[in-house]
């Protein structure tokens, strides 16, 4: 019994991505655009348990929080709404599929160089940090939430802030866009 | 203290589950058993606070025993009994009916998400810091183990809390799309609306807590929001104590803002459509939420398993006298009355106040809770600032 646990618990980042992968194909396969959104959420949901095993509860929980809350509900709403007949569907998604294989090739390429990478080169045996002198924040932290509002407040305030302020502009723009016929 | 094992450790988080089952299940028939007796007294519906198996039995003999002597019977407080167990009942035996035209699959995993979500959010909660309590040593293997107040007392709590009730949101939509008819579909839609935006003032009133005790553990913010906050702090904890029981009231779908379900206009909502033990997952969902909401309100803003609220324990608690320092101490009744407080309140609101206009909810949200939640966060701001 404790050693099965022991096991379970050392393949927990295994597990959770074995899952992922398949509630994703699920996505990509399934017929209805709800179920994919449901694919997609149950995706989310356990990219955020590898991000748990892994012991980065706070980018864990942010996933579920800003993916699996906010972002996917966006998504389903759309899906509902946009109410596509079964023939209108195929055709959107046919016109798509040249496109598409285009880009799920290249991004495949990308990630086999990564893992290529990941796997079989040399680990650095320290965390990588784009300014090592401003790291120091970052070990004195004891929770990975203050380390990440450390990061983000202290360290890295000025792209932090550059990034709110490119996000404004989008939000003014959807703005413009939607409201444009009134002005 | 000796130090368990991991499967040692797996059989006490099992236990604790068991624990928190056992009182969500205990606590929501209450709920509802309550909630037909307070609106019968408050609306003046006499069914539910005068039915009960006749008079029969012991209960029955003491009751007549009570009326003849001219008093109210004591045993009255349980009339109604015969009405829950009924609709509980009910729910079990009736037919559970899938419309032909329904998403099966979606409809299956509605309720299911709805319940899962409505439950998850318990495994944050410490119902009283440090250990519930230790097994005794003749225990057999586990003798001599603490059980901690909480499942898992995660130091991003409050993060765990928002990210799974918002996952609640599915449930509903999805029931409402996968009935495949209008009533539902406007249901969910209006739902996922009103869920959405009064999320963003729920959150915000939580930051409060968030900002004035520098933490985002469940167990950690109660014990600094009930005895570590100087007399400053009782400004922004009432002002967000009243914000977040508007929006938790808005995020269950309580009367006030019942728009899901606003059965004058859309028949029954998003469940228009379930039947049987289905309809019974969202039933229980929506008053798990509630107590969720009233557990959290409880924690953060009325002192959780201290005695008094909004951070006065910590005021008063040097000028408490020595004979009364078992109210100075944290207890898990103080906490599970308080949430049992809180779910009154829940009952008295849906017993007083009307029910808003749709453009009028949103206006709400967005118009007052968002500035007011914003200010609230600005005051706790300055307390933390130049008070603590």
């Amino acid at each position: 019994m404790e050693h099965l646990l022991e096991t379970i618990g050392r393949n927990l980042f295994a597990i959770f991505g074995v899952m992922a992968l398949g509630s994703a194909a699920f996505m990509v396969a399934s017929r209805s655009a709800v179920h994919s959104v449901l694919g997609f959420l149950f995706t989310m949901l356990c990219i955020a348990g590898c991000f748990l095993s892994l012991e980065a509860e706070f980018i864990g929980m942010a996933q579920i929080l800003v993916y699996a809350g906010g972002i996917v509900v966006l998504f389903l709403f759309v899906v509902m709404l946009v109410e596509m007949s079964k023939a209108k569907e195929k055709e959107v998604f046919q016109l798509q599929s040249r496109y598409a294989i285009v880009a799920v090739l290249t991004v495949a390429a990308a990630f086999v160089g990564l893992f290529r990478k990941v796997i079989f080169g040399s680990a650095s045996p320290d965390a990588l940090v784009l300014r090592p002198e401003l790291a120091r924040g970052l070990n004195v932290a004891q929770q990975n939430a203050q380390a990440v509002s450390r990061g983000l407040f202290a360290d890295y305030l000025l792209p932090f802030e550059i990034l709110s302020v490119v996000l404004l502009v989008a939000l003014v723009g959807a703005v413009v866009l939607a409201k444009k016929e009134r002005v | 203290m000796p130090i368990p094992t991991l499967t040692q450790s797996v059989v006490i988080t099992l236990i604790q589950c068991l624990l928190v089952v056992i009182f969500v299940f205990v606590v929501v028939p209450l709920t509802v058993f309550a909630e037909r007796k307070v609106l019968g007294h408050i609306q003046q519906r006499l069914g539910s606070t005068r039915v009960a198996s006749g008079h029969i039995g012991v209960t029955g003999w003491m009751n007549r025993g009570m009326w003849k002597w001219g008093r109210i019977p004591i045993l009255s407080y349980w009339r109604g009994i015969p009405g829950l167990v009924a609709d509980v009942l009910k729910l079990i035996l009736k037919e559970d009916i899938i419309p032909a035209k329904a998403d099966k699959f979606v409809f299956f995993i509605a309720p299911a998400i709805s319940m899962v979500s409505a439950v998850v959010v318990f495994a944050a909660i410490s119902f009283v810091p440090g250990t519930f309590f230790t097994f005794p040593t003749w225990f057999p293997y586990l003798g001599g183990l603490p059980v901690s107040g909480g499942i898992a007392d995660i130091n991003v709590g409050l993060l765990w809390i928002l990210g799974v009730a918002s996952v609640g949101v599915y449930g509903i939509v999805l029931a409402g799309w996968a009935s495949n008819s209008k009533y539902p579909l406007l249901g969910g839609l209006r739902s996922a609306a009103q869920m959405v935006s009064y999320e963003v003032p729920l959150a915000m009133s939580l930051l409060a807590p968030v900002v004035l005790t520098g933490s985002l553990n469940f167990g950690d913010m109660s014990a600094r929001m009930a005895t570590g906050l100087p007399a400053w702090g009782l400004a922004p904890q009432i002002l967000g104590f009243l914000i977040y029981l508007t929006c938790g009231f808005a995020e269950t779908n309580r009367l006030p803002f019942d728009m899901p379900e606003a059965e004058n206009e859309l028949v029954a909502g998003f469940h228009t459509e379930y039947s049987g033990m289905k309809f019974g997952f969202f039933y229980l969902a929506e008053y798990i939420n509630m107590t969720v909401v009233s557990a959290l309100a409880a924690g953060f803003f009325l002192g959780g398993p201290w005695l008094l609220p909004f951070g006065l324990q910590g005021l008063l608690n040097p000028y408490l006298p020595s004979l009364l320092s078992w109210f100075g101490q944290p207890h898990a009744i103080f906490f599970v009355a308080k949430i049992i407080f809180l779910l009154f309140t829940y009952i008295w609101v849906r017993g007083t106040i009307p029910r808003y206009r749709y453009d009028q909810v949103m206006s709400v949200a967005w118009k007052y809770l968002i500035p007011m939640a914003l200010f609230n966060l600005l005051l706790a701001a300055l307390v933390r600032c130049f008070a603590v």
